[in-house]
């Protein structure tokens, strides 16, 4: 007789997977830091996200939306699940801390994206790095920006 | 998350399918050198890629690779009979050398020249450091031929094993590249398995059990960083490499031999899990071949006469509630392997990755399916010869190195990521 875990594992009990959604939409900050990351998501946002929204950092605390409006940091990110930060090499990501802060103070999850790295110097990647590392729970150094609308899809943004 | 068409278009491999292709760019381990040991030994069927082969080796020591049913009325040579430089169908004596071709056909006259009418598929099979290896494209010419470093050292510095997976290869090669798991499931065995315990850089892991991940594209593949709080501000980076399609080498672990990976699919519902050891300078101590033999470390043991591990999911892989609720296991399944075998195959052959809720911390596999959704579609498209089949994509070792804070860790640990002979690895 075969054991549960045969039975269970197999193409045929697949159907039988409960189909009911299971999980809520989380809430997403994609942050540039940078003329390289303004750039970046502004080529993105007119890709139809329901669940982004996309922000420049604009001074320790406000932000500004992609119609030019300021908004308050605090509040734009204590509203989100996730703050993608996406910056270039060079280390012109002056804002990462103010934010990185309050996501740590808020326990909200941070990913520091770094687009271009292989047209930069070492040393530019170094001064970004710097500045994101601290404030970044997972960074990823891609070398084309098309990566970040696979990441915001795999996260269902 | 992946979209159904994109997860379909990664899990299925069989002939005509677009990472069917793309598979077939590369030279695959298809056999261990001892599953055919001498000349004229029996053949052994192989599948792979969804295509059922036979594998022999005849007479003169050539090795021969190809579909596995006879050309006459479908019968398996597998019933054949290994003789005279050739593999003879049991049924009715149809003959076919090491390409595939036929050369004797008994019931017709030599003269007529039928035989040379029938041709088996057929694809070239070589030995390299103890594995047998296949490219199945038919385009030439052929690739060249496969340099990854477990293979390029003397036979005692190394050993292979290979087991038996029921589930596709991508979510086990996921499993692979998933350095947030090794956290949990296979807590308990830094200090216990003789082929990890007793390194220094395991203190580190034990004493900061949230590494933050970097990830970085590299020539073949990915970089994958997992960096952690060492002395005077600086970072214990462990960095693994993934090489498309399916490669991975593990972090070392003091001087302990260095291991890793291949996926390679049979079919879309299983895989063979490839599982290599090897030290870039020394050779293996009988004591660790033997660790090795008996299923520690990332290698299994076996059901006898098989590459079945012994723990499968017909004995409900031996799960021990007793271990699992005493904390000497997490999941309660016993050895490194099959600790995530057994879960990969529970998720079922082919994982619905449209139900998945990744996060941060699986970017690792977010940019390896696009970096393999980019590379196959790079084909498809403008037949662009995709990442891992140029040897230098292959001659890599993973690191795990100290550096200073501020240092990206693939310029930090550049010439540690490069094979060279001779040179010790990167371990900590």
């Amino acid at each position: 007789m075969q054991t549960e875990s045969a039975r269970m594992s197999s193409a045929a009990e697949a159907r039988f997977r409960v189909q009911a959604p299971n999980s809520l939409p989380r809430a997403i900050a994609a942050i540039a830091l940078d003329a390289t990351g303004r750039a970046v998501i502004e080529r993105l946002a007119g890709a139809g996200w329901q669940h982004v929204t996309f922000f420049t950092a604009l001074s320790p605390d406000a932000l500004r939306d992609l119609s030019g409006d300021t908004r308050s940091l605090h509040e734009e990110v204590s509203a989100t699940d996730l703050v993608v930060f996406v910056a270039g090499p060079g280390g012109h990501a002056h804002a990462a801390p103010m934010i990185g802060e309050l996501c740590s103070e808020r326990r909200i999850m941070t990913t520091a994206l770094l687009v271009g790295a292989t047209s930069s110097t070492e040393p530019e990647v170094s001064r970004t790095l710097a500045q994101l590392r601290p404030w970044s729970l997972m960074v990823v150094i891609a070398n084309s920006d098309d990566y970040i609308a696979d990441m915001m899809t795999a996260l269902r943004a | 998350m992946l979209r159904k068409e994109q997860s379909d278009l990664l899990t299925q491999t069989g002939p005509g399918t677009p990472m069917g292709r793309m598979f077939r760019s590369y030279w695959l381990p298809a056999l261990l050198a001892e599953e055919l040991p001498e000349n004229d030994c029996p053949p052994v069927r192989v599948k792979l890629l969804s295509e059922r082969l036979i594998a022999f080796r005849d007479t003169n020591g050539r090795y021969g690779l190809m579909d596995e049913f006879c050309a006459h009325r479908g019968v398996s040579l597998w019933f054949g009979r290994n003789e005279e430089c050739g593999l003879r169908c049991a049924y009715h004596g149809w003959k076919y050398d090491a390409t595939g071709q036929c050369v004797d056909v008994p019931s017709e006259p030599e003269a007529s020249g039928f035989a040379k009418k029938i041709r088996l598929r057929s694809y070239p099979l070589i030995e390299r450091g103890g594995v047998l290896w296949t490219y199945m494209g038919l385009t030439e010419p052929q690739p060249p031929l496969p340099e990854w470093e477990f293979i390029s050292v003397p036979r005692p510095q190394t050993f292979t094993s290979k087991r038996l997976q029921d589930s596709n290869w991508l979510q086990a090669m996921e499993g692979g590249i998933d350095s947030s798991h090794v956290s949990w499931l296979h807590r308990g065995d830094l200090n216990s398995d003789p082929l990890f315990k007793g390194a220094r850089g395991n203190q580190y892991n034990l004493s900061d059990a949230r590494p933050v991940f970097e990830v970085v594209e590299s020539p073949g593949g990915l970089y994958i960083g997992a960096r952690r709080n060492a002395e005077n501000g600086q970072y214990y980076w462990r960095i693994t490499q993934w090489v498309m399609p399916s490669f991975t080498m593990i972090a070392p672990r003091g001087n302990h031999s260095v291991h890793g990976h291949f996926w390679i699919p049979i079919d879309d519902e299983a895989c063979w899990a490839w599982s290599y050891d090897y030290h870039p300078q020394r050779a293996l101590t009988d004591a660790e071949v033997a660790a090795m033999r008996d299923g520690k470390g990332i290698h299994v043991r076996y059901v006898p006469g098989t590459f079945r591990p012994a723990a499968n999911k017909d004995n409900d892989y031996l799960i021990d509630r007793g271990a699992q609720k005493a904390g000497r296991t997490f999941s309660g399944v016993h050895g490194i392997a099959m600790q995530d075998a057994s879960l990969q195959e529970s998720m079922g052959p082919i994982v619905d990755r449209t139900k998945e809720n990744l996060v941060s911390t699986d970017n690792g596999i977010i940019m390896a399916r696009h970096r393999l959704l980019r590379a196959v579609k790079a084909l498809a498209d403008k037949d662009v010869v995709p990442p891992g089949v140029d040897p230098a994509h292959q001659k890599v070792r993973s690191a795990a190195i100290v550096l200073p804070a501020e240092v990206p860790f693939a310029d930090g640990a550049r010439d540690a990521l490069v094979a060279r002979p001779d040179v010790a690895p990167a371990s900590v």
